[in-house]
């Protein structure tokens, strides 16, 4: 019996010196700060170029701009042919060479980047998925082609893809903590170096995938109440 | 008021319009049939530019349309297009359907547009339904909400392609009955269909094409009752 008590005594103090001295939570709730400020702009950076690269992916299909749907998919390729930690440094290195740029809007551009390809790739599916005439009905009305992208296109291929869209928002949030390597502080850093105080690591880290948890099953439940709202004319 | 001169296009290999000639007068009724695959879907749908022609021109209200630097948007405000498939777009109700191009097109104002889908709405008994979405509707009910939303903008001739082809049996008379009453009321029409009652009842003219020309036209009376050309005997002997 004296183990167990022990043990789970010992447990408790572990966690304790893992977030109660010299204000260890407050390390944390930065970490998750930054976490949430890179996820934020990157998803919207992503969305961005998500919806212009599907958008010129469609529609050169049928025209004459070749060459931007070359560019296209050269970028999607490059990206999703390559490591996310592998581009992040090299755009960390390279582009950003300079002190003083902050290492958050570093994290939020790369990851944006790196997004938006899956995203550009997840919206032309959405788009493809709209029936051929719905765009006819669109350009039959006097509509142009962004307009009937913009107001009847995209509502509802957006409505398709929110599933898929959740998932990529919930591997952008996750993947985040990739960006330690560039010296963000974010949650898994802020983990590793209280471990490396306390010399007990573990704690630490299950604390930070705790924040992880909150944070994704927080999105999910947002992404869940976004679908129930926009399901509204499937009633019947 | 439509004018078409020496209409071409081709899918691939296929050749689907062949040199098309054909004038449509304003306040005409044009009822276009033939067999599936003659191209009447495919000239239909290249009187408002869905399908750009190859070679040859198409003159509407004095504008050469398939000239690049005709702007097919402002044109295509004045030729409304109802389709087999209905195509409401399900994400908006049916006022939305009905008031979304005046709106965003600076047509009208939110209130006129409204009023003017309401007048349509009551026009068609479906008043009640202006909330709806278009999928609780009934077949019949989403093709006149179609028709009323390509009405909406005031079109100067309606292009219908196949509008009844789609609607289960019992549904097909009241799209009919609409259409007849916009004939009626002088709408300049085209129509390709299968309905051959409605040709007779309502055309002021009806094409029979087939491999992509317009092999013979006449008056319904005498197209039905006298039809010259080989092909339409075989046709109409099918279907009659």
């Amino acid at each position: 019996m004296n183990i167990v008590t022990d043990w789970f005594v010992e447990i408790y103090k572990s966690f304790y010196r893992a977030i109660v001295p010299d204000r260890r939570y407050l390390a944390y709730l930065n970490g998750v700060k930054v976490t949430l400020l890179i996820s934020f702009f990157a998803i919207l950076l992503g969305i961005a170029i998500g919806i212009i690269v599907a958008v010129v992916k469609v529609t050169a299909k049928e025209s004459r701009m070749k060459w931007l749907m070359g560019i296209c998919d050269l970028y999607i390729t490059v990206i999703r042919g390559t490591p996310l930690m592998v581009q992040l440094l090299i755009i960390y290195n390279l582009i950003f060479t300079s002190r003083n740029t902050s290492e958050i809007a570093v994290g939020a551009i790369c990851f944006g980047i790196n997004s938006g390809a899956y995203v550009a790739e997840i919206i032309r599916a959405g788009i493809d998925s709209i029936d051929k005439g719905q765009m006819e009905a669109g350009r039959s009305l006097g509509l142009n082609y962004i307009q009937t992208m913009r107001l009847i296109i995209m509502p509802q291929a957006i409505k398709n893809i929110l599933p898929a869209l959740g998932n990529e928002f919930i591997t952008l949030i996750k993947e985040t903590s990739v960006a330690s390597v560039i010296a963000v502080t974010e949650v898994t850093k802020a983990a590793q170096y209280i471990g490396s105080r306390t010399y007990d690591v573990l704690p630490p880290l299950i604390i930070a995938a705790a924040c992880y948890l909150i944070m994704v099953v927080g999105l999910s439940k947002l992404l869940g109440k976004i679908e129930r709202r926009m399901a509204r004319s499937d009633r019947n | 008021m439509i004018v078409i001169e020496n209409l071409k296009k081709t899918f691939g290999d296929h050749l689907v319009l062949n040199g098309i000639n054909e004038t449509i007068k304003k306040g005409e009724k044009v009822v276009v049939i033939g067999p599936s695959g003659s191209g009447k879907s495919t000239f239909l749908r290249c009187l408002n530019l869905l399908e750009v022609p190859d070679e040859g021109t198409i003159w509407f209200e004095g504008n050469n349309i398939t000239d690049k630097k005709t702007d097919i948007n402002i044109i295509r405000r004045k030729m409304g297009m109802v389709f087999q498939q209905f195509n409401l777009f399900p994400h908006l109700s049916v006022m939305e359907n009905i008031t979304l191009a005046p709106i965003k097109l600076g047509i009208m104002t939110k209130e006129e547009a409204r009023q003017k889908a309401f007048e349509l709405l009551a026009r068609i008994g479906l008043s009640d339904k202006a909330d709806a979405y278009p999928n609780q509707l009934s077949g019949g009910q989403k093709q006149r909400i179609a028709i009323i939303r390509a009405l909406a903008m005031n079109p100067d001739v309606m292009l219908f392609d196949e509008p009844t082809s789609a609607l289960d049996p019992e549904m097909v008379g009241e799209v009919l009955d609409l259409m007849m009453q916009l004939a009626n009321e002088g709408m300049t029409m085209v129509v390709v269909t299968h309905e051959m009652r409605f040709a007779k009842k309502v055309a002021t003219r009806v094409l029979f094409m087939d491999e992509g020309r317009i092999v013979e036209q006449n008056t319904p009376d005498e197209l039905f009752e006298n039809p010259t050309h080989p092909r339409l005997k075989e046709f109409l002997s099918k279907i009659l």
